[in-house]
């Protein structure tokens, strides 16, 4: 519809990757994602049975039980670890798939052009249209054992759609910069032009779009385990937070028992968030040039200012 | 959430222990200085949009149409062992054979509309039963229904017909021949205008709630005292906890976890527990009809039903509401009548993880290196499924797997969407699987032994069983003789003889282990009506989405004053 | 010209395609409305095998008919409206169900994701405008209430506004106790009352997203050679704000609203599940409480459509506002 947009707004110039500098928005986000993935990783491995009840129901926390009971006395810690896995799990199912799918979609139509790309264009068009939770939600109904992998799937199903366009712009503007053109005059095979000249441009683009579809992923499992339409059997923050609603924790005073899920996840998709902030910069350097902290720079101290004052008084 | 919740309104559970404050005392009877203008409002369940509905033979009708609108000949109280309570009939007699029944009706009832009320529209009910295939859910073989005189309906059937005898009296709802003579489809109408007998009828309808209205021609003479019964809708149980807090509920029965915490606080609301509803391990028990599985053995069963402590389920999953099962799987309290051997009636909390181990010494199950059973090759390892989202159920297999292991069993607990759970126990694609024994039609044990445990309502692994039937494949040929012949009488003493036999069998089979009889939680708001039925005056089932009942307790609340 | 006929042949497939699609789901899965009827009375009562003719009778089920003709009955059914008959609700028509929950869903989130709309683009458009101010600064915060999730964050608002300080009603679309449904004054200041909350949390959690994009693309649009150009001109500031930078910058974040309002109706089922609101967010989640696969597959259809709709809307609307595509055509 309005890939071409896009394009326009952001342009690409030849270069190869660059690191993005090692702002303090991208250092906190990398710190505390970083965090959350490590504990999802290593967490498991050293909580109890998160599954084990206990007759100490809606206990506080303590010594025994770090971040309190739930009703029937699990340990909430313990969940919260195997729950941080889960939602990991899923991010990274999806993130894999929507990379694979909206590179297919958006970059090798948009590069191959023609009835191809027309063609892929239009699916993709569709498939955004079509609106992503009510599928997701059909699908696990009709769905009767649902994996923790077939959640992704279905979200990263309904989910890529965006990514592509995006890219679809991107890359038809990068086929037709001269430097692609000249290569394409020099005799350079088409997909070695593809791999070679257009795809290491397109990373940044490409990685900030996964990021985003981490987020999306673990935003929508979260809600589909809500509404009691998750996957079955695992544990997710989502499904976490399902049990603790249905357990009124709110209600009962049990925060300990409602707020950990709910806030890691908001804090993982913050430390996402701001990773995305700096890989936006690189995609659009005009985002780069001035942050305050530069324009604080240039600013003239109150000394200055006072000099200047009392000059053209 | 939202099945979960409206399994927990519809089919929730179990015991409780805290007497009634402010309920019972109050009212003389009289109205009170407010009782012009009184309302009271009901959730029910109800979740989402509502649409009209008040069509009393259809399966979605408005929970308030049998009992608040339309009436039955008799009413059972499955709250307690009473003999049916006349509504629209006095008395009913059945010849020897069981197949024709004499109905005698009330005197002095009318319409909502004014019209008199007679036996003709007793006959011509069943008349439209008999006609209308769609609206004869229950199956009667009627032969023909006419009135004799205006106080007599005679009913006959084609076989004999003693078992049916709740679904005729006591659950069949009495419409008057002058509207419905005129309704094209009996079975698809949504009844806009009902006229019916009972204590209430329509007031105003929107898709978010409904008010219905005392019926001031009532027969029941005073009754009923409340001006209004407003009907809203709410969507978890989150938002059912925060409407009642907040004094917007009167009368609802949801599970709210914690609720002794929740209420703490709130001197006018109070709660009443009327477990009735057996939570049960079901278990595919028959090899014969392609069960497969250590569960087929009765001495697994036997030790599953030894080893779990009832008493940390009630706790941790039952919400210490949950009252004693019996093996019989009746209900000790309410059908102690019925169950012949004084042992069977309850089941001790505690475990017996020491006789358990001895059967299953005995039946060969030997300890292996990790601590669970084998025999032959075969692991005692069973899968038990279960619903996803139905966190208390969940609980339950959490906990029985940590239990069962000490005695050597091993339970692989599985969470499956609901559509998978009913088909699996339907079509018997299942070890073991978490569910409940359901209400009869009346008190009588025929009904549940009759669906749980004859041949006929069972079927081979992969067909289709009879629904709410024989999911065990249960198949006892002295169980089906005694069904058959308890069916044949309507003398309590031959029933009961008959019954002593099949509580014989299924206590020794175990095809459903009863782990507990599951807490049905009903909350009331005291400060707009009282009267509400007590742990010591169970005069109804208190749950606010049970049909009849609900107009018993309607027509009883007063105005609080 | 060639540019509107496109687009309507875009469309047309893409609405084929949902139809097609909103065809097959359900006669890929297992699943028998009788069977799904039967259980679902099973556990309100005593059922008996004979319940299962009288719903067979009831339902008038019919699966014997070649797919082909099937698909051919449905798409005639769709022309003439008929979605078919509602399990839950029976015997009442999918479409009556319909009609009577969309109107309080395009209310409600309809309203909160324009409102969110136009204050996440017109603070987004000040941002960058002020590049640095802190008001630019409030940026990463903002984004943050997207990374929550938002049923999370509507389930303590209303647990802290509507129990804990009672400021706003804690269900419902509006006041069933005391307001009779009209076109009255009383009634229409209840619906604002009760749809308050619920719009707040929708706004509070995506505002942030429209704020950052707007941001962005005011901060590349002020870059250009026609800004400075403008500038040199010596035009207003507020003028070259509004006419020249925020004008193309707001491009993008137009065709991603045409693109969210897909989310309208996706994110109406956790906000009315949350509130009790009677939209069709909770009639989709009554449905498949129930098995409905008929109202299932009617809300569907009835939600692609409202989404292919908006995007028409936005198309052509684009149309006018960017010149670019006009010339193009």
């Amino acid at each position: 519809m309005t890939a071409d947009t896009v394009a326009l707004t952001a342009p690409v110039t030849r270069r190869r990757p660059t690191w993005p500098p090692l702002t303090a928005k991208l250092a906190a986000g990398l710190i505390l994602g970083g965090a959350v993935v490590l504990f999802g990783l290593l967490g498991p491995l050293l909580v109890q049975d998160p599954s084990r009840v206990g007759d100490i129901g809606l206990a506080g926390p303590s010594g025994d039980h770090l971040l309190g009971t739930t009703q029937t006395g699990q340990d909430v810690l313990a969940q919260l670890a195997y729950a941080t896995r889960g939602s990991l799990i899923v991010g990274a199912i999806v993130g894999v798939l929507t990379l694979l799918l909206s590179a297919f979609f958006g970059i090798v139509g948009a590069y191959a052009g023609g009835w191809l790309d027309e063609l892929f264009s239009l699916f993709t068009n569709i498939v955004l249209v079509i609106p992503g939770l009510p599928v997701v939600i059909v699908i696990s109904a009709y769905v009767p054992d649902k994996s923790l992998l077939l959640v992704s799937l279905v979200l990263a199903i309904t989910g890529w759609a965006g990514s592509a366009r995006v890219l679809r712009g991107s890359t038809l503007s990068l086929r037709g910069r001269d430097y692609v053109l000249a290569c394409r005059v020099a005799g350079e095979k088409r997909w070695r032009i593809l791999a070679v000249e257009i795809l290491p441009n397109l990373i940044p683009l490409l990685a900030s779009q996964v990021v985003f579809a981490v987020i999306f992923a673990i935003l929508g499992e979260a809600g589909l385990s809500y509404l009691g339409l998750g996957a079955s059997g695992s544990f997710t923050w989502g499904t976490m937070l399902y049990y603790a609603q249905n357990g009124l924790a709110l209600r009962l005073g049990a925060w300990w028992w409602f707020v950990p899920p709910g806030l890691l996840l908001a804090l993982f998709g913050a430390a996402l968030s701001l990773i995305n902030f700096s890989i936006d910069e690189i995609i659009n350097p005009k985002l780069r040039s001035q942050t305050r902290a530069s324009r604080r720079g240039w600013r003239m101290s109150s000394e200055q200012l006072r000099k200047a004052k009392e000059s053209t008084l | 959430m939202s099945h979960v919740f409206a399994r927990r309104a519809v089919a929730a559970v179990a015991v409780m222990a805290l007497a009634l404050a402010g309920c019972s005392g109050s009212g003389d009877g009289k109205p009170g200085a407010n009782a012009a203008n009184s309302s009271i409002t009901v959730f029910n369940g109800a979740n989402g949009t509502i649409l009209e509905n008040w069509n009393p033979f259809s399966p979605t009708q408005l929970q308030p149409t049998n009992g608040m609108i339309y009436e039955a000949l008799f009413w059972y109280n499955l709250a307690s062992d009473a003999a049916p309570q006349p509504m629209l009939g006095s008395t009913y007699a059945w010849n020897a054979d069981g197949t024709e029944l004499t109905v005698t009706t009330r005197d002095g009832v009318t319409w909502a509309d004014g019209q008199p009320f007679s036996a003709k529209d007793v006959a011509f009910t069943f008349d439209l039963i008999r006609r209308t295939k769609a609206i004869n859910a229950t199956g009667l073989k009627l032969r023909s229904s006419v009135a004799k005189d205006d106080k007599t309906a005679v009913l006959t059937f084609d076989a004999k017909s003693f078992t049916d005898e709740a679904s005729i009296v006591g659950h069949t709802p009495i419409i008057p021949e002058h509207v419905w003579s005129k309704v094209p489809d009996p079975a698809k109408t949504i009844n806009q205008n009902p006229v019916g007998t009972g204590p209430y009828k329509l007031k105003t309808f929107s898709a978010q709630s409904f008010v219905l209205e005392k019926n001031s021609a009532y027969w029941q003479p005073g009754k009923p005292q409340i001006q209004n019964v407003r009907y809203i809708s709410l969507a978890t149980a989150d938002a059912a906890s925060a409407a009642l807090t907040a004094g917007q509920v009167d009368w609802m029965s949801s599970f709210l976890p914690g609720l002794d915490q929740l209420l703490k606080n709130h001197k006018e609301l109070s709660y009443v527990n009327t477990p009735v509803l057996t939570a049960s391990v079901f278990t595919c028990s028959n090899v014969a009809l392609g069960c497969a599985g250590p569960q087929t053995d009765p001495a697994v069963r036997q030790a599953i039903h030894h080893a779990i402590n009832r008493d940390q389920l009630n706790k941790l999953a039952g919400g210490g509401f949950a009252a004693t099962a019996s093996p019989t799987l009746l209900l000790p309290e309410r059908d102690q009548k019925w169950i012949t051997d004084p042992a069977h009636v309850t089941i001790p909390g505690a475990p017996d993880v020491a006789k358990a181990g001895q059967i299953l010494d005995a039946a060969g199950w030997v300890k292996g290196a990790d601590g669970i059973r084998g025999k032959g090759g075969q692991r005692l390892s069973m899968t038990i499924q279960t619903v996803t989202g139905w966190s208390d159920f969940i609980s339950l297999n959490d906990a029985m797997a940590q239990q069962l292991k000490e005695a050597g069993i091993e339970l692989k607990p599985a969470q499956v969407s609901w559509n998978e759970w009913n088909n699996n126990q339907v079509q018997g694609k299942f070890q073991l699987s978490l569910d409940s024994i359901g209400l009869g039609a009346n008190n009588n044990p025929y009904h549940t032994y009759q669906a749980k445990y004859a041949t006929v309502t069972t079927a081979k692994v992969g067909e289709t069983a009879s629904t709410s039937g024989n999911y065990a494949r249960y198949s006892n040929p002295l169980v089906d003789s005694a069904l058959q012949a308890a069916a044949g009488t309507n003398d309590e003493a031959a029933q009961k003889a008959q019954y002593a036999i099949i509580q014989k069998e299924i206590v020794r089979d175990l095809p459903y282990i009863p782990i507990y009889v599951n807490s049905l939680l009903t909350e009331f708001n005291t400060s707009r009506a009282t009267g509400w039925p007590t742990n010591e005056n169970k005069y109804a089932l208190p749950a606010s989405w049970k049909i009849w009942d609900n107009g018993i307790v309607m027509a009883n609340l007063r105005p609080a004053k | 010209m060639r540019y509107l006929i496109r687009k309507f042949g875009f469309y047309l497939v893409a609405l084929w395609a949902a139809l097609t699609v909103n065809f097959c789901i359900p006669r890929l899965m297992p699943g028998d409305p009788v069977e799904i009827m039967m259980s679902k009375l099973g556990q309100k009562g005593p059922v008996t095998p004979e319940t299962r003719q009288s719903i067979e009778a009831l339902l008038g089920a019919d699966s014997s008919r070649p797919l082909p003709r099937q698909y051919g009955d449905y798409l005639a059914g769709l022309a003439t409206g008929d979605l078919g008959v509602s399990v839950t609700f029976f015997p009442a028509s999918v479409i009556d169900i319909i009609g009577r929950t969309l109107p309080w869903t395009i209310g409600l989130i309809g309203l909160a994701t324009v409102i969110s709309f136009l204050a996440g683009v017109g603070l987004g458009t000040l941002a960058g405008w002020r590049r640095g101010s802190w008001l630019d600064n409030l940026i990463p915060v903002t984004t943050m209430f997207q990374s929550v999730p938002y049923f999370w964050l509507a389930l303590i608002l209303l647990f802290l506004l509507g129990s804990v300080w009672p400021l706003f009603p804690l269900n419902g679309g509006y006041d069933v106790y005391t307001v009779t449904p009209g076109w009255n004054g009383e009634f229409l200041g209840s619906v604002l009352y009760y749809g308050a909350l619920p719009a707040l949390t929708i706004i509070v959690s995506s505002a942030g997203g429209w704020m950052l994009g707007m941001r962005n693309m005011m901060v590349s649009t002020l870059s250009e050679d026609y800004m400075l150009t403008a500038e040199a001109k010596g035009l207003r500031p507020g003028r070259i704000m509004r006419r020249y930078a925020a004008r193309n910058a707001v491009l993008p974040s137009i065709s991603g609203f045409a693109i969210s309002l897909g989310f309208v109706v996706a994110g109406s089922i956790v906000t009315e599940a949350v509130f009790s609101y009677p939209g069709i967010g909770s009639a989709l989640l009554q449905a498949v409480g129930g098995n409905d696969y008929a109202l299932m597959q009617g809300i569907f259809l009835i939600i692609t459509l409202a989404v292919l709709g908006a995007n028409l809307l936005v198309d052509l609307l684009y149309s006018v506002i960017d010149p670019r595509i006009r010339a193009r055509s």
